[in-house]
């Protein structure tokens, strides 16, 4: 056990691609927490997809013994936060376990939104914010301008900042040193009754759900009994230790440290993130404030191609739930698509990232229906309903007053694009509430309907703005608009699945870009299929995919057909990844048209 | 199974000029080593014949490739090698594929002299733009040419291949095309629509062709005047009477049974129990050409799920579709291995059946791949 004096516990800041894996890497190899032989790249992102996509999705901590100039060694616990705008309740439960954080700054590129929120949160939690500038190695660092913008944008002291190359390795030591030097040691009684925030929890086949802990005060021993503070349940501790990154048992954790639990809970809702752990018999303990349960902010329905394989899709999200605590599911059934669910995720990439764990992972053809925010809608008879799919929306004759969800983004441009993005922005419905400029930098912040932030104003933004601006979002508020359920039919026949709510003024933009979209994305049959939007009885858009007026293998050459019957299989293989609605064959792609409609 | 009938298939593989759409086993050389190949082809078959006791064939098919670059003299002693190693039927149908080049037509007299009764004469079009856009050696005066020659030497029966959906094409160049062949008298007319193929030139740098539309106007007048020129459609892309149509492509397409020899050649054989077994032998000319190159590779008894399809994809390219007892007879398997789909697909509109006798629809016929998917299974 560390005496508080030689602990430090921080987390990395840094936009994706900003290099934070890499340099957690260097850190990892520096203090000899693996052999070079062990040394995967990148080794705290363990999901395959975290890795391909570069972010990491669940928080992880190393602890790692460094010898420093001082003579002295240090514990460095490190927290891993995720690196998403979708995951930002996550990264505030990781850096309230934390005394400083590293701001990883690519010296070419600069500060951008993401990384501002997260200081944000991390200076309005009391944190040593410590500026490191990466990518020193590459032609264009610009390291003065990049420290002028991290004192105007952040305003904070960037004299000091660190330069390091994480991939060369250059300045991996200084860096090192810089941490010990002015991130403060933790504090907390030792002595007194335990308190300790449950940073991130997931589930392993074998112990059952896994807690990462910081001890905030008192001691964390094995065979201890626990509760957690918003379950009330009691649970005898079975083993507690360290990521070195590999899981190292200790025989116990003490106040400033930060480390594993495992205590015979089944469930991943019994072990929440941001929820406290005391004693059993100290229940008096205080809960660490900040505390929240966590809410979906999209919805969207999921069904299988083929509904032999529903049992196993129920089963799959069974299991993904046991380490996902904010995904939500429930029954839903459509005329069209049969049985399925109906998913609620914190935002998009939540939502795919999903949808290609269940295809990859469980080996699932899945159609996901498009994503929707959740609406509130006042009855003529007074009831306010929450509605999360488009096709429960009452008639609109029963409807008083529609609600939607406004997201507050904060968003960071460079003054080049600023038109781009105030035009994107009133596109989008939004209003303007603040506007600053921040050296070559603006920072303007926008009130718009979660609906048009989440469909596809990530990708527009980054468009409009050569990739230089950022957002971050999140829920300030309901307000009424003038909204309309949009039905899509094809060959007549209303297909539930497709209908999205959009707002009064776009129908007939929108009715006209989604069936422009889903005339690309259907291919021709053997007969014309029609494609038309709706509101009501009123149709607002039509497209025709016209028949296909042949199919047929010229050639087949008697002798040996092997290759055209293989190429037959293909196609046909590749047809039952279509949904068969009607005689119609949709594709899975079809379904999420509304996304893929160009601005 | 001694009933069925047994056609013969020779590989002859190289040509003087590869062209940029044929995926075909051919190879470009300078000199062919005809005695060698030939010998060779003789070994290959004395083995095969081995096999057969014998059964007597009654199609002989010489492809490639481009067999007319053979000399007679080579093909007199491929023909008399065969006669003397497997029972020929006295009826026998022995076709060969030549190119209407001239040094090719001067030959035409000694190929007829050594037994072979049919000719298929790979003209393509008898327009030179697009002739040259189909990378091919010859042009159009050479097409009239070797059509004269063909009939000067004696044949009665032969076949002018042709492409239609050719880079840049009309419907009235099409149909041009068919004129002149229908003009020439030609009692029999392959008319392929031509497909980009993976592992040619023209799938990495595709040509621009009619679009989909075009193309299917080309096939209707086509269709439409072919009919009126008394050539009646008995495959997807094959026309004539029917005294005058190739009896060794029927054999493929009624699933019947056929040896291969050569290099690539394919062969197929139904055995006393009834399983079917596809082979093939090495592709490479110089590999054929080692020691003991001519032995069967690839040989494979087709499982019950994938015969339905194999069955399908040939028998409904025929118009005249095939008989229920033909399946059960050439499968091994009962009818209702497939009586479920073909019940579904003659509901939907694709097939029809008469009596005993199944055939595609005449929207089948166009929608005939998705037709055979049905019966297909997956990889």
């Amino acid at each position: 056990m560390s005496d508080l004096q030689h602990i430090r516990n921080f987390s990395i800041i840094a936009h994706i691609d900003h290099g934070k894996s890499t340099l957690a890497d260097r850190f990892i190899q520096h203090c000899g927490g693996l052999s070079d032989r062990e040394m995967d790249e990148q080794v705290l992102d363990s999901m395959d997809i975290e890795r391909e996509r570069g972010i990491t999705i669940k928080a992880q901590s190393v602890t790692l013994d460094y010898k420093a100039k001082d003579g002295q060694t240090y514990q460095l616990n490190f927290i891993d936060t995720p690196g998403h705008v979708d995951f930002s309740y996550e990264v505030s439960r990781s850096l309230s376990a934390c005394e400083g954080a590293l701001l990883v700054v690519d010296a070419g590129q600069g500060v951008e939104a993401q990384s501002v929120a997260n200081c944000y949160t991390a200076i309005e939690q009391g944190l040593e914010v410590l500026p490191i500038l990466n990518k020193m190695d590459l032609p264009q660092a610009d390291p003065d301008r990049v420290k002028q913008e991290i004192e105007e944008i952040i305003g904070i002291d960037a004299n000091e900042a660190c330069p390091v190359s994480a991939k060369s390795g250059m300045g991996i030591e200084d860096a090192l040193e810089y941490l010990v030097e002015n991130i403060p040691p933790p504090e907390g009684d030792r002595d007194a009754p335990l308190q300790a925030l449950i940073i991130d929890s997931w589930f392993d086949n074998y112990l059952g759900v896994v807690s990462l802990v910081r001890v905030t005060q008192g001691t964390l021993n094995k065979r201890d009994k626990i509760m957690a503070k918003s379950t009330g349940k009691v649970h005898q501790v079975d083993s507690v230790g360290i990521f070195t990154p590999k899981r190292l048992e200790k025989p116990s954790l003490a106040a400033g440290e930060v480390g594993f639990v495992v205590a015979g809970i089944k469930d991943i809702h019994g072990a929440p993130v941001g929820d406290t752990l005391v004693h059993a018999n100290q229940q008096e303990v205080p809960a660490l404030p900040g505390f929240q349960q966590v809410k979906p902010q999209v919805y969207a329905g999921i069904f299988t191609i083929s509904s032999d394989d529903y049992e196993d899709f129920r089963d799959a999200l069974g299991k993904l739930t046991l380490n996902d605590a904010s995904l939500f599911y429930e029954p839903e059934t459509s005329d069209a698509l049969g049985f399925g669910f109906r998913c609620g995720f914190l935002g998009m990439l939540h939502m795919e990232i999903i949808q290609e764990r269940l295809e990859r992972e469980y080996d699932l053809d899945l159609i996901t229906t498009a994503p929707t925010v959740i609406y509130e809608v006042v009855t003529k008879l007074g009831d306010t309903l929450r509605v999360d799919n488009p096709s429960a929306l009452p008639d609109s004759g029963e409807i008083d007053e529609m609600r939607e969800p406004i997201a507050r983004c904060n968003i960071l441009v460079p003054q080049d694009y600023l038109g781009n993005v105030i035009t994107l922005c009133v596109e989008k419905r939004g209003v303007q509430k603040d506007m600053q400029f921040l050296g070559s930098q603006v920072s303007v912040v926008y009130d718009i309907p979660m609906a048009e932030v989440v469909l596809d104003f990530f990708d527009r933004l980054k468009s409009v703005s050569r990739g230089y601006a950022s957002l971050d979002y999140s829920f300030e508020r309901f307000e009424s608009a003038s909204l309309q359920k949009m039905d899509v039919l094809i060959n007549g026949e209303k297909v539930d699945a497709l209908a999205v709510i959009v707002h009064r003024d776009q129908v007939q933009y929108r009715g006209r870009a989604l069936t422009e979209k889903m005339k690309e994305l259907i291919p021709r049959q053997m007969f014309d299929v029609a494609i038309q939007a709706a509101v009501g009885s009123k149709i607002v858009a039509r497209q025709t995919v016209k028949a296909l007026r042949k199919n047929v293998t010229a050639k087949c050459y008697g002798g040996d057909v092997t290759r055209k019957k293989k190429l037959l299989e293909k196609q046909k293989a590749g047809k039952k990844r279509m949904k068969q609605v009607g005689r119609v064959e949709i594709p899975q792609s079809a379904f999420l048209a509304v996304l893929k409609v160009d601005g | 199974m001694d009933s069925l009938p047994l056609g013969l298939y020779v590989h002859l593989p190289w040509c003087e000029r590869k062209c940029p759409y044929c995926d075909f086993n051919s190879h470009e050389t300078a000199q062919i080593p005809e005695q060698g190949y030939i010998s060779q082809l003789l070994k290959d078959l004395e083995r095969e014949a081995a096999a057969l006791g014998d059964r007597e064939v009654s199609t002989l098919f010489i492809g490639g490739g481009t067999p007319s670059l053979f000399s007679g003299e080579a093909i007199t002693a491929l023909m008399g090698g065969i006669a003397a190693r497997l029972p020929l039927a006295a009826t026998l149908e022995a076709t060969m594929e030549a190119n209407p080049g001239s040094a090719e037509a001067d030959k035409f007299a000694a190929f007829h002299a050594a037994g072979v009764n049919r000719l298929s004469i790979g003209v393509q079009s008898f327009q030179d733009a697009q002739l040259q856009a189909l990378g091919r050696v010859h042009d159009s005066d050479s097409a009239h040419r070797a059509i004269d020659a063909a009939k000067a030497a004696g044949f009665t029966r032969f076949n002018i291949d042709l492409m239609h959906g050719l880079p840049e094409q009309n419907d009235n160049q099409a149909k041009q095309d068919l004129h002149t062949a229908m003009e020439l008298g030609a009692p029999h007319i392959s008319w392929y629509q031509l497909t980009l193929e993976p592992n040619t030139v023209f799938y990495t740098s595709p040509p621009a062709l009619p679009d989909e539309n075009l193309l299917a106007d080309i096939q209707d007048v086509g269709e439409a005047l072919l009919a009126e020129g008394g050539y009646q459609q008995y495959e997807v892309s094959a026309y004539g009477r029917v005294g005058d149509r190739c009896k060794h492509n029927i054999n493929y397409w009624s699933f019947g049974d056929y040896i291969g020899i050569g290099a690539g050649a394919h062969g197929k054989l139904t055995s006393h129990d009834g399983g079917v077994r596809r082979y093939s032998k090495t592709r490479k000319p110089d590999d054929y050409l080692s020691d003991s190159g001519f032995k069967r590779v690839g040989e494979k008894v087709l499982n019950a799920a994938e015969l339905p399809g194999e069955f399908m994809m040939n028998a409904l390219r025929l118009n005249t579709g095939f008989e229920i007892a033909d399946f059960t007879a050439r499968t091994g398997l009962e009818w209702s291995a497939v009586a479920e789909t073909v019940e579904q697909q003659i509901a939907r509109g694709l097939l029809e059946q008469s009596g005993n006798t199944i055939r595609a629809s005449a929207v089948g016929r166009r929608f005939l791949d998705t037709l055979i998917a049905e019966f297909l299974v997956e990889p």
